[in-house]
């Protein structure tokens, strides 16, 4: 989230230009020295870097770590059914992730993401199920993609046109499609999705089904987009100092509404794979799911303020996160460990951030 | 353009807009139900509201201070875990509220202990603490709930006080007098507005910034304790999952009523207004529509609405 | 033979509401030349800079680049006509690299615009820059590099650009001389390849080596125009200020009646004993007596700022300690500091002196507000007379003190920021570049009141990176060189070459200062 304050654009003064400086702002300083913000979500930026891929080095290594531990004491953790399970239900999230992280490294953050999956997975019942609509599911799934589109460009014009920080445009959205989806399940719930689709979602090719595939897909089609393309380069750009974006003629707008259309389409793609394996639709689905996501692209080393983060740090922190549960029962710990496994995702993220902060105030100490 | 009534314009205008819409809003309801603003009726969903309203008169006053405290729902539900596993042992309220007392001082001197002494965005840092707090009131009570505190306990919070408001609704209007002074008469008032605006320049002219945001926290946490204290009194259960999407909803108010969430301005009056306002929405969606989704969806577009709308105005004026 | 100049401006003006910006501005800049543009804050310098950039229209005039018109108001077509403005802080992406940087919106790219085509930014990047004259990894965020090779990462970008105007606001303010040294080598590199170069700048010393010609503006029309052999130093303030000055903005002669305590002989106000703090500053000893002013030199890094920041309790030190008339500090906060008769005025007043969320009064008054309150509350009537009387003494222009501290000039910024300081009646006032962009003429007022502070027995530390400022102000000047002291001198003893001399690393040694 970057400090695109309105109010201070350039050349917009309409005082009078007496020789004074560029303003002291109410808002958001550049890069001030100062760390954290004096303003919330759009935090000056601070002067220390951690070395490039630490994190990703960090998680990784964590990873590996427990999977070890883990598998070391109980072998079947590491069979193929068990892993098979695990990618089945990270993908929506790692699926959903990619499209977030896109969102955060511009400066901005979505946290609608959950109530639209909600929104979007009742439509899909409501058009393709076999005791609604019955379309054909040609036309419902990209009706669903479609859609998830359309409402990340809302997002994004509520943001660009708007000027609303996209915090509290996220806010009003998310409550806003919740409302719409509750209202669309009418209470009820939805079942009889086509058997193609939900054979696809259950059990796919080669074994794994079409959740992980389509992961993978965006991954691949993702990490293209952010290290081999202009548009990365300029998203990273944005991100980094909006102001310097502008005066360098970058599409700034274009670019925040992309990011969240990006962001809703992968919603709905997420909610296509992953939807139909359940045994239901239900009016909670895509509950905390931005929560989630947002906990994997911070754990990811995806800074809040922008213009920094890479995707191999965001899906190692999903995989770990999702590890969390399976973990916990492997390691026998009992029923009763399940249940601190959200207590395990926030330490995880204070365990990173502060960790970040030490080495980089060991890094300053050490150079000159 | 003289400088100072540029400010108040655009404190106004802002307000303005947010009185505009809620006068708009009674007159219809008034319209479409003659007897809406019948003060009874008023009152009978009122009970919903003090929890959030408390919580939101000091979370007004740490979006000015440019922070932000996403736990506090998490809070409630560990602070509702502390209080029934309390009374579960002792069978005393007393203690069950003291422990409940406790456990927000606790929990807020925890964020507030981190974002001071670490410098890591309150975002991150209450993010953490919410997963963390939620999670170990799950873990710790493993989806059971306590209930049965006794009359007398309900009747403390949840029984009527002078003009029928209960007696959480006048803890609530007590403590938006004693913010509202504080913010506009006092000097950490002035310091709240500066950190908000400026950290470092703060930090420079000597405003003890470390100690102000751990004691803003600090504040969270208790306020977030006794909306616990008042909530479970009300439903006469305590469970981990208490305060349940309460953060968004006060983050909701306090910039419906006009807060910046950069930081450096704001009222409690507008936030005020902005419970108001939405209570009364979801005052008429209940009996009206007698659909609670509509309710959120107009909730949805008025936030949006009205933050464009400032936004607007505050660009005009600048 | 007359060249087609790079750039026309004719008749150019611009109006703010009832502020007449710029009015009948009429200047033009040939290929190869490097123009220089002067002005107190308030002439219209930067209106000029942010019509030429595309940020602002103006009102009337027209702009004709290579000639051919070019169309006000519009960034994108300032950019293609091969306008470039280069700010004191650069516009750079600081989590890009710099190849990034030099081709962000422009990127090299293979099927289609879809394919980045690293290798060839790459080595391009390397070229461009070669061609300036510099070699710095261009593979690493360029936050992480220093200012001066920041500056030449936006330059680079204006060559790639194919600029054909380069405009330079107050480049060389915070470099080193030996980064302006390399800068204005740069510069000639880019006037060899017939760039026009704009250049403001207030270090007027500067435009001599490096400039033609120059143009004087002053509330907001063209004074003067001329070549800089043709001209001097005096001439030029005269033209900026429209009076008659010394020729200096300050008085070299200060008045040697002056009934003061000799300073050496008063025992230290202010005593730093052998402080460090790795690894900004070690072992920095000094003292400034009751009365006396004591400036700090040395080049940018050398620790200055670190050191006024660790005095003043906002950084923590390793080692040494801090007395103030003779007691010791803890060093644990400001407020201590404050409450022990400190006052530090910050360097970078935008990020460190002054909040916009508060308005004009409420700025001043805010390190005092413990004082003018009684059990929380602020006593308004206390505040007022307390705030009036600096608005007063410091002759701050505003329209009413509880106006948004963003409508003032600079200079007069720089006074509220001292205001607040000075309200708190300091026995030390530490004052850090407190000239800064600054004006001419605020800056004698500055001057003049830092003068009557010490003969009123402030003690006085003064930080500066302006030589001619600390050599005519101060009664001893300490120089710093990479965090320790090297070396000091009286106010007699003191001339440019000896400090410059002490404060330059080895490495430079030697070199013409």
């Amino acid at each position: 989230m970057t400090r695109h304050d309105p109010g201070n654009v350039p050349g917009s003064d309409s005082g009078s230009d007496s020789g004074r400086d560029s303003g002291c702002d109410s808002g958001q300083d550049t890069r001030s020295a100062s760390s954290s913000p004096g303003r919330m979500l759009y935090p000056a930026r601070s002067t220390w870097r951690s070395p490039a891929g630490a994190r990703e080095f960090g998680l990784a290594l964590l990873l590996a770590g427990i999977v070890g531990v883990v598998g070391f004491c109980d072998p079947v953790f590491l069979s193929g059914v068990v892993w098979r399970d695990i990618l089945v239900r990270c993908a929506p999230a790692i699926i959903v992730s990619c499209g977030v992280m896109i969102v955060v490294v511009l400066g901005e953050i979505d946290i609608s993401v959950g109530s639209m999956m909600a929104l979007l997975a009742a439509l899909l019942g409501k058009t393709i199920s076999s005791h609604e609509l019955q379309w054909s599911s040609w036309a419902g799934i990209p009706l669903v993609l479609l859609s998830g589109a359309a409402i990340g460009c809302v997002t994004g014009v509520v943001v660009t046109v708007g000027r609303v920080p996209s915090i509290i445009a996220s806010l009003g959205m998310l409550t806003l499609l919740r409302g719409f989806a509750t209202l669309a399940m009418g209470g009820k719930n939805i079942d009889g999705l086509p058997d193609a689709v939900v054979q696809a979602s259950k059990t796919g090719w080669l074994g794994v089904p079409i959740g992980p595939w389509t992961a993978l897909l965006v991954v691949l089609a993702t990490y293209f987009l952010l290290t081999r393309t202009a548009i990365g380069v300029r998203i990273y750009a944005t991100g980094s100092h909006s102001d310097s974006a502008g005066y360098a003629g970058l599409p700034v707008r274009g670019l925040r509404v992309f990011a969240f259309c990006y962001a809703g389409f992968l919603t709905a793609v997420a909610t296509v794979v992953d939807v139909p394996r359940l045994p239901k639709i239900e009016a909670g689905i895509g509950n905390e799911l931005e929560l989630f996501v947002i906990t994997s692209v911070v754990l990811g080393g995806v800074s809040i303020s922008g213009g920094r983060g890479r995707l191999s740090g965001v899906v190692l922190a999903v995989v770990l996160l999702t590890l969390v549960r399976p973990v916990l029962t492997f390691l026998n710990v009992g029923e009763s460990a399940e249940k601190w496994t959200k207590a395990i995702h926030g330490l995880f993220i204070l365990l990173a951030v502060i960790s970040d902060r030490f080495s980089a105030t060991m890094d300053q100490r050490r150079e000159s | 353009m003289n400088g100072s009534s540029g400010w108040r314009r655009i404190a106004m205008s802002q307000e303005m807009i947010l009185a505009v819409i809620l006068a708009g809003l009674l007159a219809v309801a008034s319209w479409l139900m003659p007897r809406f603003l019948e003060w009874q009726g008023q009152l009978n969903l009122s009970r919903q509201l003090w929890e959030t309203a408390l919580i939101s008169m000091g979370m007004t006053l740490v979006i000015i201070a440019g922070g932000i405290d996403l736990s506090v729902g998490a809070i409630m539900g560990l602070c509702a875990i502390a209080f029934g596993i309390c009374h579960q042992f002792t069978e005393s309220v007393g203690w069950a509220s003291a422990a409940c007392l406790l456990t927000g001082i606790g929990c807020g001197a925890c964020n507030g202990g981190l974002i001071a002494a670490t410098g890591v965005h309150p975002l991150i840092v209450t993010l953490a603490t919410m997963a963390a707090f939620r999670g170990m009131a799950e873990g710790i009570s493993q989806g059971e709930s306590y209930s049965r505190f006794g009359e007398d306990f309900a009747r403390v919070f949840a029984s009527q006080g002078p003009f029928g408001i209960a007696v959480g609704g006048w803890i609530t209007v007590t403590l938006a007098i004693v913010l509202a002074v504080v913010l506009s008469q006092t000097r950490w008032g002035r310091y709240l507005r500066a950190v908000g605006g400026n950290e470092r320049a703060a930090q420079f002219a000597g405003v003890p910034v470390e100690r102000l945001k751990f004691t803003l926290y600090l504040g969270m946490g208790l306020l977030s304790a006794c909306a616990t204290l008042i909530y479970v009194a009300r439903f006469d259960t305590a469970k981990a999952d208490a305060g349940r999407g309460m953060e968004l909803e006060v983050i909701t108010a306090v910039v419906l009523g006009g807060t910046s969430v950069f930081g450096g301005s704001g009222q409690i009056r507008g936030t005020v207004l902005g419970l108001l306002l939405i209570h009364e929405t979801r005052l008429f969606a209940s009996r009206y529509w007698r659909i609670d989704e509509l309710r959120q969806i107009v909730i949805g577009c008025l936030l949006i609405g009205a933050v464009a709308a400032y936004q607007a105005v505050r660009k005009s004026k600048v | 033979m007359n060249p087609l100049p790079v750039l026309r401006i004719d008749r150019l003006g611009k109006r703010y509401g009832a502020t007449l910006a710029l009015h009948d501005v009429t200047l033009d800049v040939a290929p190869g030349e490097v123009h220089a543009l002067c002005g107190e804050n308030g002439a219209g310098k930067s209106t000029l800079i942010k019509i030429l950039a595309g940020v602002v229209r103006p009102d009337s005039g027209t702009i004709t680049v290579c000639g051919r018109p070019l169309r006000g108001g519009d960034v994108g077509a300032s950019e293609r006509a091969g306008i470039a403005v280069m700010h004191q802080q650069p516009a750079v992406f600081p989590d890009l690299d710099a190849i990034d940087n030099l081709f962000v919106g422009h990127e090299l790219t293979r099927c289609a615009g879809l394919w980045l085509d690293r290798p060839a930014m790459r080595r391009r990047a390397e070229t461009t820059l070669a061609a300036l004259g510099e070699t710095f990894p261009v593979d690493i965020p360029v936050g992480d590099l220093s200012l001066a090779q920041r500056q030449m990462t936006a330059l680079a970008r204006a060559l790639r650009r194919n600029c054909r105007l380069l405009i330079l606001d107050e480049p060389t303010a915070s470099l080193s001389a030996r980064e302006t040294a390399a800068l204005h080598a740069a510069i000639d590199k880019l006037r060899q390849q017939n760039v026009a170069v704009l250049y403001v700048s207030h270090r007027l010393e500067e435009l001599f080596t490096i400039a033609s010609r120059v143009t004087v503006l002053r509330d907001g029309a063209r004074v003067l125009t001329c070549p800089l052999a043709a001209i001097d130093r005096a001439g030029l303030i005269q033209a900026m200020v429209g009076r008659a000055a010394d020729g200096q903005n300050f008085d070299p002669t200060r008045s040697s009646d002056a009934v003061r305590p000799t300073p050496t002989r008063s025992p230290a106000m202010l005593r730093v004993e052998q402080l460090g703090r790795e690894p900004a500053f070690h072992d920095v000893t000094f003292s400034v007596a009751k009365g006396e002013i004591v400036g700090m030199a040395g080049l940018i890094g050398a620790g200055r700022s670190e050191i006024a920041r660790a005095v003043f309790g906002i950084d923590r030190y390793d080692s040494g300690s801090v007395f103030v008339d003779g007691q010791r500090l803890s060093g644990a906060s400001v407020r201590e500091a404050v409450q022990a008769g400190i006052a530090l005025v910050p360097e970078d007043r935008h990020r460190e002196g002054l909040l916009g969320s508060l308005a004009i009064d409420e700025n001043i008054s805010l390190a005092q507000l413990p004082r003018l309150s009684s059990w929380g509350f602020i006593r308004r009537r206390r505040e007022r007379t307390v705030v009036g009387e600096q608005i007063r003494q410091l002759s701050i222009k505003l329209g009413a003190p509880s106006a948004p501290v963003q409508t003032l000039s600079g200079g007069n910024q720089q006074k509220v920021v001292l205001g607040r300081w000075l309200s708190t009646a300091p026995r030390i006032l530490i004052l850090d570049e407190p000239t800064r962009g600054v004006d001419v003429g605020a800056k004698a007022q500055i001057h003049a009141w830092i003068r009557r502070l010490a003969d009123q027995g402030m003690a006085i530390l003064l930080i500066s990176s302006e030589l001619p400022e600390l050599l005519s102000l101060c009664d001893r000047i300490v120089v710093l060189r990479q965090g320790r002291v090297a070396g000091e001198f009286d106010h007699d003893d003191a001339t440019a070459a000896k400090v410059m001399s002490r404060a330059l690393p080895d490495s430079d040694r030697g070199k013409p200062p």
